[in-house]
């Protein structure tokens, strides 16, 4: 009760305060890979929707889209490891643990529809194996390079 | 008169006996040497303020205890990351943009611990972009921004990114969320 009367009296846009009201209230629903999902959506917050944008949305120029594809990467060679090695991803100042939530967490969240059934969510292992060598600016090619690979594998 | 003018005459002849013209020069010098570092001291935003108080500017408040503070003024709570002119004096508010600006998506993103229940709210800096700088009510206070080469982390660069113009003209501090407790 306290607690919704100050959300109401910070008097911040509706939306908004529906949004700090479903967090402060709710139970994180459990996904595979994720030991603490409500963690896992702040990290997102703070990390990387000012980006991305809370819906995953992204745009076409520098913040690639998420909401409804990024699961594919795991459809392909190399996608696995892609994930992890972009920048945003690997250099995120996090430790290994809440990096391997946010990555598992984000696949469900955005993309949930596209995640493989045989997939193996990340271990904190991987994650801090695979953050150890970021992709520079040859992450553009390389995420041209994956997206051909489904498109092929889309039409076969 | 005339005895002023002896006064006046014999203290004359007293500092000029008594002092030499380039001892005269050095302490002039460090006088306005001292004078010019002055307001390099931490004093000086205290001294002048950004808004609200002695500015002249009427003060904007929510009225309620649990989001305290000016938001005319540098010092409000939710400013602790900021780099940029307060949208609150440019015509708009905490969490809109002035007429004739828009919104940018792309945001900078921070957490400001609330005076009211100590507790840390993640604050996205939206920028109004469209019209040129507003000038007014200055603010930087970057409470953990990092260096240019973590752009992603960084206050300095321009974030009016997504919208028509990239030309900056004033930063809000939205709440967007709680952060959970360590």
């Amino acid at each position: 009760m306290r607690r919704a009367a100050r959300l109401v009296l910070l008097a911040v846009p509706a939306a908004l305060a529906a949004v700090t009201a479903s967090q402060a209230g709710a139970v994180a629903p459990k996904v595979p890979g994720v030991s603490n999902p409500a963690q896992a959506r702040v990290d997102y917050i703070i990390k990387c929707q000012g980006c991305h944008r809370p819906d995953g949305s992204g745009d076409n120029h520098s913040n690639p889209p998420m909401n409804g594809f990024v699961a594919k990467f795991l459809g392909v060679p190399g996608g696995r490891e892609f994930l992890v090695r972009v920048p945003g991803v690997a250099t995120a100042a996090l430790d290994d643990k809440r990096l391997t939530d946010l990555v598992n967490w984000t696949l469900y969240r955005f993309d949930a529809a596209d995640v493989p059934p045989d997939f193996r969510p990340y271990t904190v292992e991987e994650v801090a194996r695979l953050r150890m060598q970021p992709l520079r600016l040859e992450r553009a090619s390389l995420r041209a390079d994956l997206v051909a690979k489904m498109d092929r594998r889309g039409t076969n | 008169m005339a005895g002023f003018d002896k006064i006046t005459e014999k203290l004359s002849r007293s500092v000029a006996r008594g002092t030499s013209r380039r001892s005269t020069l050095a302490w002039l010098g460090a006088a306005i040497t001292g004078a010019a570092a002055f307001p390099v001291l931490p004093v000086a935003r205290a001294a002048n303020p950004h808004g609200g108080g002695d500015s002249g500017r009427v003060p904007v408040t929510s009225g309620l205890e649990q989001d305290p503070g000016d938001r005319t003024s540098c010092d409000y709570w939710r400013y602790c990351a900021i780099d940029g002119y307060l949208c609150t004096c440019c015509g708009g508010s905490v969490s809109t943009c002035p007429p004739g600006t828009e919104m940018s998506p792309i945001t900078w993103i921070g957490t400001c611990t609330n005076p009211a229940d100590n507790r840390a709210y993640i604050i996205s800096y939206n920028d109004c972009c469209g019209t040129s700088d507003c000038g007014q009510c200055l603010c930087n206070r970057n409470e953990n921004d990092r260096p240019p080469v973590r752009p992603q982390s960084n206050n300095d660069t321009n974030w009016c990114l997504g919208t028509q113009s990239n030309v900056y003209n004033c930063s809000t501090a939205v709440i967007v969320g709680v952060a959970l407790e360590k």
